[in-house]
C-alpha cells in the first residue's frame, strides 16, 4: 500500500521527482501565507474592526461609511435637541414667573378696588405694582447663553430698553413682528424654540402702566379699578388681568406642547442610535471569539509547518553516507 | 588481429567518462542553489565495436565492445513548462503591480477611518448645524469655518498625494522600459556567444540557463513569443540555437525584439512628445516606440534610425505584463480621452470638489451674514447676502475664501436681514448633505465619494485575488519545472556513488589487464628457468 503512488495523491500515477528547492519554495510560500493570515487576524483583533482597508471587503467598507454617517447625524440631532430643550425650559420658567406675578397683581387690584381704601393705601399698592412691572420687564430680558429669549430672532437685543422719558419701553430696534427661532431636530424637521415676546410683553406692560395710572388717580372709584380684573363679560376689556393671564397660560401651554414633541423625538433618536450602532457593529466589528479561535488555530498550524519544514529541509542523503 | 593493449584503452575511456560524469555531478551539486540552473546529465554511449565495417576488416567471430564515451552533456529542461511558467509570470506581473498601485491609493484615501475625507465632510456638516443652533455665537461660527478649512485641506492633501504616487508610477514605467532594454541587450549578447560556440559542436548549457532567466524576467514586463533558430555548422543535436524574440500586438503586427545578436530598444513616449519620466504627470503615456533591431556595434554607434511600428496601450493583450499595469495605473491617452486608474480617480475627486464648491457657494449666496458692530455697539456693516465661500477649482485647488476665514460674521447663517438669532440658513447649508446633485450623477456628496471608495475596494479586492491565484499557479508550474530541472542532492549523491564505483571498477580492470600483460611479458618463454 505504501508504495502505491495512487495512495499519495488521487489521480497521480507517475511519481513526481521532488527536489530540495521545491520543498523549500513550497515551505516558504506556505509560511508566507500563514504569516499573512495571522497578520490580518492580528489587525482585526487589534483594531476591533473586520476591515482596515476597502479591498478587505468593499461592501463592508461602503456600508460602514453609510452607517457611520447615520450615527454622526443622530449625534448631531441629539445635540441640537439639547439646545432646543434649553430654550424651551427657560421660556417655560420665565413665563411661569410672569404668571405668578399676575396672581399677585390680581390680589393687589382686588385689595385696591374698594372705595374704603384710602389714597395712602392705594399709593402703597401702586408702588408694589410698579415693582412688579419692573420685574416683568426683567423677565422679558431673560438671557440664556448670550441670547435674549423673547426678542425673536434679534437675540442680541434686549426686549426692554430704557425709554427716553424714564422707565423702560419695548426695544424699538426689534423687527416687527418677532420672527421664530427654529432649531433642526431631524432631517429637514425644524421646531420653533422661542416665544415671540414683543406683543405679549407689550400688552402686559401697557396693562401694568394702566393699573398704575388708575391707582395714582385719587378720583377713580373702586368700581373703575375693579374693572381691570376682567373675567366678567359685561365689564371685560381686552387689556384686563384675566385676559393677560390667559395669554400667558396659552404661551406656556404652547411651550409645553413643544417640550413634549422634543421628548418624543429624543426617544426616537435614542432608539435610532441603538439600532444604527448595532448595524455598524454587525457590519464592521470583529467577532472576537471567532477571530481569536482562528488565530490560535493558525498559530498551531504555523508551528506545525515550521517544525515539519525544519525537519524535512535539513536532511539529505549526505547525512547518511560516509 | 586486435591490439594487445586494447583492454587498457577501453578501460581508460571508462575512467575518463566516469570521471566526466563525476565532475558533472560535482558541478550540479555546486549549482544546487544557482538561480535558473538546470541539472546536467552526461549522455554516455558505447564506442563503435571492433572490428569496424570495411573492405579490409578481419574476420572476427562477434563484435567486440571497445568501451564508452561521452556523447554529450545535456541540461534537463522542458521547453513547454518554461512556456507555461512565462504565461503565468505575465499575468502575475500584471496583477501584482496593479495590487501595489491600488493598495497605495487605499493608503491615501484612508477609509474607513476617523481621519478621511468622509469624516471631514461629516465634521463640516455638524459644524454648520451647531451654527444653526447658535447663529450669533462667534465660537460656533469659528468651529464651522475651521472645519470648512479642514475639508478643503483634506481635498488638497488627497489630490497632492495621489499625484505624487501617479508620478512615481510614471517613473517606474520609465525605469521598467530601461530594464526591458537592458534585458533585450543581454539576451542578444548571450545569443551572440551561443552562436559563436555552437557551430563547433559545443553545447553551452550554462549560457542557455542564463538566457532562460533573462527571458523569464522579460516576461514579467511584457508577453513575448520565442522561436529557436539553429546555429548550423557542426552544431550538436542537443544544441538549442539562438533565440528570436518577438512581440505580437493585438493589431496583428509582429515586432522583432531580439533576433540572434541583434536587438531592438523601447522608449516610452508621453503625450507631449517627450519620454515618460513621471516628473510631469500631464505627460501621460501615449506609445512605446521601438527601434529597428540592430547589432551592439550599430547600437553604440547610434546609426540605426528607422523604427518599427509603435505599441499603443490598445496593442497589449489584456492583463498581461507589469508594463501594461503601469501604463493602466499611470494613465494614457486613448481615442476615448484620458484613461487610467489614477487620472480617472483624480478626475472623480475633481468632479466632487467642483460640484461641492459650486453648489455650496450658490446656496451660501442666498443666506444673510451677521451684521457687524464696532466696540460701541454701532452697526458698521448691515447684514448682506453671503459671498463666495470656497474659491478655486478641483480637489487640488479648493480653498476657503480668505475673507470668510478672517471674519466669521460673513458665514451666511440667517435667512433674513439682521436676524442674528435665525440659523435657518445654516441648517439649509447643512442639509446639503442629504441632497442629490445632477453634476455628480444624482448622488449626495458623500455617497458619490463612497462610490469612489467602493470602486477602489472592489478593484483592489479583484487585483489581490488574481495576484494570489496567479502566484499559486506560477508556483505550481515552477514546481513542475523544478521537478524537471532543479538539482536533487539525494539524486546527485546516489549518482556520485554510482560513478565513483564505476570509476573504481575501471581502475580495477586496468589492474587486471596489467596483470595479464605482466604474465605475457615477464612470465612467458621462461619455461624451466
Amino acid at each position: 500500500m505504501g508504495n502505491n503512488p495512487q495512495t499519495i495523491k488521487k489521480g497521480v500515477f507517475i511519481k513526481m521527482r521532488v527536489t530540495q528547492s521545491m520543498l523549500s519554495s513550497n515551505m516558504l510560500l506556505n509560511l508566507n501565507r500563514s504569516y499573512g493570515k495571522m497578520s490580518k487576524l492580528q489587525d482585526q483583533i487589534n483594531s476591533g474592526s473586520k476591515i482596515t482597508r476597502p479591498s478587505d471587503d468593499p461592501v463592508v467598507a461602503v456600508n460602514g461609511m453609510g452607517y457611520r454617517r447615520d450615527l454622526a447625524k443622530v449625534e448631531q440631532y441629539t445635540r441640537n435637541m439639547i439646545t432646543a430643550s434649553n430654550w424651551l425650559d427657560s421660556s417655560d420658567e420665565s413665563l411661569n414667573q410672569v404668571g405668578e406675578q399676575m396672581k399677585r397683581v390680581r390680589e393687589l387690584v382686588i385689595q385696591a378696588a374698594n372705595d374704603t381704601s384710602t389714597p395712602e393705601e392705594r399709593e402703597k399698592i401702586k408702588m408694589e405694582i410698579d415693582q412688579i412691572r419692573q420685574q416683568i420687564q426683567d423677565v422679558g430680558n431673560t438671557n440664556i447663553g448670550g441670547s435674549y429669549l423673547f426678542s425673536g430672532t434679534n437675540t442680541n437685543q434686549p426686549l426692554f430698553t430704557p425709554a427716553a422719558g424714564g422707565g423702560k419701553e419695548i426695544n424699538p430696534a426689534l423687527n416687527a413682528p418677532n420672527e421664530a427661532v427654529n432649531i433642526e431636530i431631524y432631517d429637514g424637521i425644524q421646531i420653533q424654540v422661542n416665544t415671540p415676546g414683543k406683543d405679549l410683553f407689550q400688552s402686559i406692560d401697557d396693562m401694568m402702566g394702566k393699573i398704575s395710572d388708575l391707582l395714582g388717580d385719587p378720583n377713580k372709584t373702586g368700581q373703575e379699578i375693579g374693572d381691570m380684573l376682567g373675567g366678567v363679560s359685561s365689564s371685560s376689556t381686552s387689556d384686563d388681568i384675566t385676559t393677560m393671564h390667559n395669554k400667558i397660560l396659552e404661551a406656556q401651554a404652547d411651550v409645553g406642547a413643544r417640550q413634549n414633541r422634543i421628548e418624543m423625538m429624543e426617544n426616537r433618536l435614542g432608539i435610532r442610535e441603538v439600532s444604527v450602532t448595532k448595524q455598524l457593529r454587525d457590519t464592521e466589528s470583529v467577532d472576537y471569539s471567532k477571530a481569536i479561535t482562528e488565530m490560535v488555530t493558525n498559530e498551531s498550524i504555523h508551528q506545525a509547518a515550521l517544525s515539519v519544514g525544519a525537519k524535512i529541509i535539513q536532511q539529505t542523503l549526505v547525512d547518511f553516507i560516509r | 588481429m586486435r591490439s594487445t593493449f586494447m583492454g587498457l584503452e577501453a578501460s581508460k575511456r571508462g575512467l575518463f567518462t566516469q570521471q566526466t560524469a563525476l565532475y558533472t555531478t560535482g558541478h550540479n551539486i555546486s549549482n544546487a542553489n544557482s538561480l535558473g540552473y538546470s541539472r546536467q546529465r552526461v549522455n554516455m554511449q558505447a564506442t563503435p565495436g571492433f572490428p569496424t565495417a570495411g573492405l579490409n576488416q578481419p574476420f572476427y567471430p562477434g563484435h567486440l565492445g571497445t568501451g564508452v564515451e561521452t556523447g554529450s552533456i545535456q541540461r534537463i529542461r522542458d521547453e513547454f513548462i518554461d512556456r507555461q511558467y512565462r504565461q503565468e509570470t505575465n499575468k502575475f506581473g500584471y496583477w501584482e503591480s496593479r495590487t501595489k498601485a491600488i493598495s497605495q491609493m487605499e493608503d491615501i484615501i484612508n477609509e474607513p477611518s476617523e481621519f478621511g475625507l468622509d469624516k471631514a465632510f461629516e465634521q463640516f456638516w455638524k459644524g454648520l448645524e451647531d451654527v444653526g443652533n447658535k447663529p450669533a455665537d462667534a465660537a460656533a461660527r469659528k468651529v464651522a469655518i475651521g472645519r470648512a478649512k479642514h475639508l478643503a485641506l483634506s481635498f488638497n492633501t488627497m489630490d497632492t498625494q495621489l499625484k505624487t504616487i501617479q508620478g512615481n508610477l510614471g517613473k517606474e514605467l520609465g525605469v521598467s522600459t530601461t530594464q526591458i532594454n537592458t534585458i533585450l541587450k543581454e539576451i542578444a549578447a548571450v545569443n551572440k556567444q551561443i552562436q559563436e560556440v555552437e557551430p563547433n559542436g559545443y553545447v553551452p548549457n550554462d549560457l542557455y540557463d542564463v538566457r532562460d532567466v533573462l527571458v523569464d524576467k522579460l516576461n514579467e514586463y511584457i508577453p513575448v513569443s520565442i522561436e529557436r533558430v539553429p546555429s548550423g555548422g557542426l552544431a550538436s543535436k542537443v544544441a538549442e540555437g539562438s533565440l528570436k524574440i518577438t512581440f505580437k500586438g493585438t493589431d496583428g503586427v509582429v515586432r522583432n525584439l531580439v533576433d540572434g545578436k541583434d536587438f531592438a530598444q523601447f522608449t516610452a513616449m508621453g503625450t507631449n512628445g517627450s519620454k515618460v519620466t513621471g516628473d510631469d504627470i500631464t505627460n501621460l503615456f501615449s506609445e512605446l516606440q521601438l527601434t529597428d533591431i540592430e547589432s551592439l556595434e550599430d547600437h553604440e554607434a547610434g546609426t540605426v534610425t528607422s523604427s518599427q511600428a509603435a505599441i499603443g496601450q490598445q496593442d497589449f493583450e489584456a492583463s498581461k505584463g507589469k508594463l501594461l499595469s503601469l501604463i493602466n495605473s499611470y494613465g494614457y491617452q486613448s481615442t476615448g480621452g484620458i484613461k487610467g486608474y489614477y487620472p480617472e480617480t483624480l478626475e472623480k475627486l475633481d468632479q466632487l470638489a467642483n460640484a461641492f464648491i459650486q453648489e455650496f457657494n450658490t446656496l451660501h449666496a442666498n443666506g444673510y451674514t451677521l451684521e457687524e458692530k464696532d466696540a460701541n455697539g454701532n452697526i458698521i456693516n448691515a447684514s448682506t447676502n453671503g459671498g463666495t465661500f470656497f474659491v478655486g477649482t478641483g480637489a487640488g485647488g479648493i480653498q476657503l475664501n480668505d475673507a470668510i476665514e478672517n471674519n466669521v460674521n460673513l458665514l451666511a447663517a440667517s435667512s433674513g436681514v439682521t436676524q442674528e438669532g435665525d440659523g435657518k440658513h445654516a441648517y439649509e447649508l447643512a442639509n446639503m448633505q442629504h441632497k442629490l446633485y445632477a453634476s455628480i450623477g444624482n448622488a449626495t456628496m458623500q455617497s458619490f465619494y463612497q462610490g469612489i471608495v467602493g470602486k477602489i475596494g472592489v478593484d483592489g479586492e479583484e487585483a489581490l485575488r488574481l495576484a494570489a491565484t496567479h502566484e499559486s499557479q506560477r508556483l505550481t508550474v515552477s514546481n513542475n519545472r523544478d521537478s524537471m530541472s532543479s538539482v536533487s542532492l539525494d539524486e546527485e549523491m546516489t549518482n556520485m556513488i554510482t560513478f565513483q564505483q564505476a570509476y573504481n571498477a575501471n581502475a580495477r580492470m586496468i589492474t587486471v589487464v596489467d596483470e595479464t600483460l605482466d604474465k605475457i611479458i615477464n612470465g612467458m618463454g621462461r619455461v624451466g628457468l
